[in-house]
């Protein structure tokens, strides 16, 4: 096994190392109620509504870029889904049940149809317009996150549901910490993490971030692969925002507010490299995790006051440490 | 020469606003030749490069491959015809393994319907890197290594071992001996004179004349974007061939 596959491991192996030393720090601090299957079946529910992103922020920062726009993609995607479920087919939040299962399959099909053409919007302006990932993302952020406050009047648009996809299931009386939409994301992740590691669109992803040069030499389209991967971005972002309006019932412009920075932290920590060529998925898994049981964790301290707003701290601090971790174990490394 | 000729360019131009970067040069390559091109920073050495690779296209002139008159709109129109470029600059993906750099834009798959999916054959292609390296000569370790875990020296070898093994026609070398010690560099002509057998046409561009010298058949002088002498090697010396690049020996013109 190779030097870097083996810091990647690394990078596996402590963050496995910080989750279990958070569950026992946070079972100690909340005497005893931290871990549960009702605990950790909302850190997993926290989880699916930001692997997504962080999955799809982790293609794009192995080119080499960043999407900022992926948050205010769940906001757009979910208020369109809404707003074609409620204006659209004139439906309310009064059909649930099985008689809700065909309308949210097609807010899952509206939802990753917005995504994907915000990708494509995003990849025209990188591709065509050559602007930098930052700034066209940073633009297509701001322009989703208005079009979504105006086609849902600000207000969340409330249409049919099926709630009981984001419960966890209950088999024979054993409750387990997975629903249905959790597990939906989980094959989603697995698939990702094959197409990245074992695929040809994850070579030319590693190899355009690695060296965009030698990969042009090689007679592969940059723009081309770009194209692709700002669209599986957008995708992704699609079905997270999917995944908001079922857990929500509905689809609100406040969804995906914020969603990008943790999207990114969540990458970072999970050993990816913003200067493009490293990442993992299992990775990024973890460090997703390590999020949201940090956030979970923290509500549940007992023995000491905690302010809710510690958990940015800590979030920074956990950056960091990755950073570092990544610097430190690549010695006299560019 | 016996050998039929296998790529030509007549009389192309190219100007970069105002700056005349390639003046009517002409340049015929044999099979199983080894051409030498060499001049000054600025002679128009990389822009003759570029065009011959296809990356940029000529004001004026004509490319011919086979005799057949062609237009490369890309680098990969050039390479699927059979022309490979080792450019100074590109290198490899240092993150990617030795294996996934020799096969990189020409992957392999396992088979059936995963293979469709574009899911790769990495042992299969590890297995093949290493021998198709071991036969252009080229020692390196072993090709599942990622890159940015060799030497300066062994990634040249990868990066050149990687062109020689996928040239079915034209080799293109821009400096490939640059930043090498003479120990490395010695493989790299050993790579040259393979490739040369091989029936290769090979176009090798380098400063360190001689190098040049030891491995040409044939030497191109460029100066301002135009071609000043173009002779068999054994009819310069060291001296004169310093002379042609400075233009204080006399040329062909």
């Amino acid at each position: 096994m190779s030097q870097v596959q083996a810091s990647f491991k690394n990078q596996s192996v402590l963050l496995v190392v910080t989750l279990v030393i958070l569950a026992v720090v946070f079972q100690i601090a909340s005497q005893g109620i931290f871990l549960t299957t009702n605990t950790l079946g909302t850190v997993l529910n926290d989880w699916g509504s930001y692997i997504l992103l962080a999955v799809a922020q982790t293609f794009v920062v192995i080119t080499g870029g960043i999407d900022l726009s992926v948050g205010a993609t769940v906001s757009l995607s979910s208020v369109v889904a809404g707003w074609v479920l409620v204006k659209g087919l004139g439906l309310d939040s009064s059909i649930t049940g099985d008689a809700a299962i065909p309308y949210v399959l097609l807010s899952v099909l509206v939802c990753l149809l917005v995504g994907l053409a915000v990708g494509a919007l995003n990849a025209f302006l990188i591709n065509i317009l050559k602007i930098v990932p930052f700034i066209a993302t940073l633009a297509t952020m701001g322009a989703m996150t208005g079009l979504a406050i105006i086609i849902s009047g600000g207000m969340p648009l409330q249409g049919p549901n099926n709630f009981k996809l984001g419960l966890p299931y209950n088999i024979f009386g054993v409750q387990l910490p997975i629903s249905t939409t959790v597990l939906s994301v989980m094959i989603i992740l697995v698939i990702c993490g094959l197409f990245l590691h074992k695929s040809k669109f994850g070579l030319y992803t590693f190899a355009l971030g690695s060296n965009p040069f030698a990969t042009r030499a090689a007679g592969i389209s940059p723009a081309k692969h770009l194209t692709k991967v700002y669209m599986l971005s957008g995708g992704l972002a699609g079905l997270a925002g999917a995944y908001a309006y079922i857990r929500l019932g509905a689809g609100s412009p406040t969804n995906g507010a914020g969603m990008e920075l943790y999207a990114i932290a969540a990458t970072v920590i999970g050993g990816a490299s913003l200067m493009g060529g490293v990442g993992r998925i299992v990775g990024v898994a973890l460090g997703t995790l390590v999020l949201f049981t940090v956030q979970s964790g923290l509500l549940m301290v007992k023995v000491v006051t905690v302010s809710p707003s510690l958990k940015q701290v800590i979030v920074a601090i956990l950056i960091a440490a990755a950073v570092a971790v990544q610097t430190l174990q690549k010695p006299g490394r560019k | 020469m016996a050998l039929k000729v296998i790529y030509e360019v007549k009389n192309v131009s190219k100007t970069y606003g105002a700056v005349v970067a390639l003046d009517g040069a002409s340049l015929k390559l044999h099979a199983g030749e080894v051409v030498g091109l060499v001049g000054d920073n600025g002679a128009g050495k990389s822009t003759l490069v570029k065009v011959l690779s296809g990356a940029h296209s000529p004001d004026s002139g004509q490319i011919l491959l086979d005799g057949e008159e062609r237009t490369w709109h890309n680098p990969k129109e050039a390479l699927e015809a059979g022309i490979e470029t080792l450019y100074q600059d590109s290198g490899l993906a240092p993150h990617l393994t030795v294996s996934q750099n020799v096969f990189l834009g020409r992957e392999k798959f396992v088979k059936g319907i995963f293979g469709k999916l574009g899911f790769l054959a990495r042992k299969q292609m590890e297995d093949e890197a290493q021998a198709d390296l071991e036969a252009v000569g080229i020692a390196f370790p072993s090709a599942n290594r990622p890159v940015s875990q060799l030497s300066g020296g062994q990634r040249q070898a990868v990066a050149i071992g990687r062109a020689v093994s996928w040239a079915r026609k034209v080799l293109i070398l821009d400096e490939p001996t640059n930043h090498l010690g003479a120990r490395q560099s010695g493989e790299v002509l050993e790579v040259i004179k393979r490739a040369k057998k091989k029936g290769l046409g090979v176009i090798f561009i380098s400063h360190t004349l001689p190098h040049v010298l030891e491995v040409t058949d044939r030497i191109v002088v460029l100066r301002l974007g135009k071609i000043v002498r173009d002779a068999p090697t054994s009819e310069y010396t060291a001296d004169t061939l310093i002379g042609t690049i400075t233009g204080s020996y006399g040329s062909d013109e």
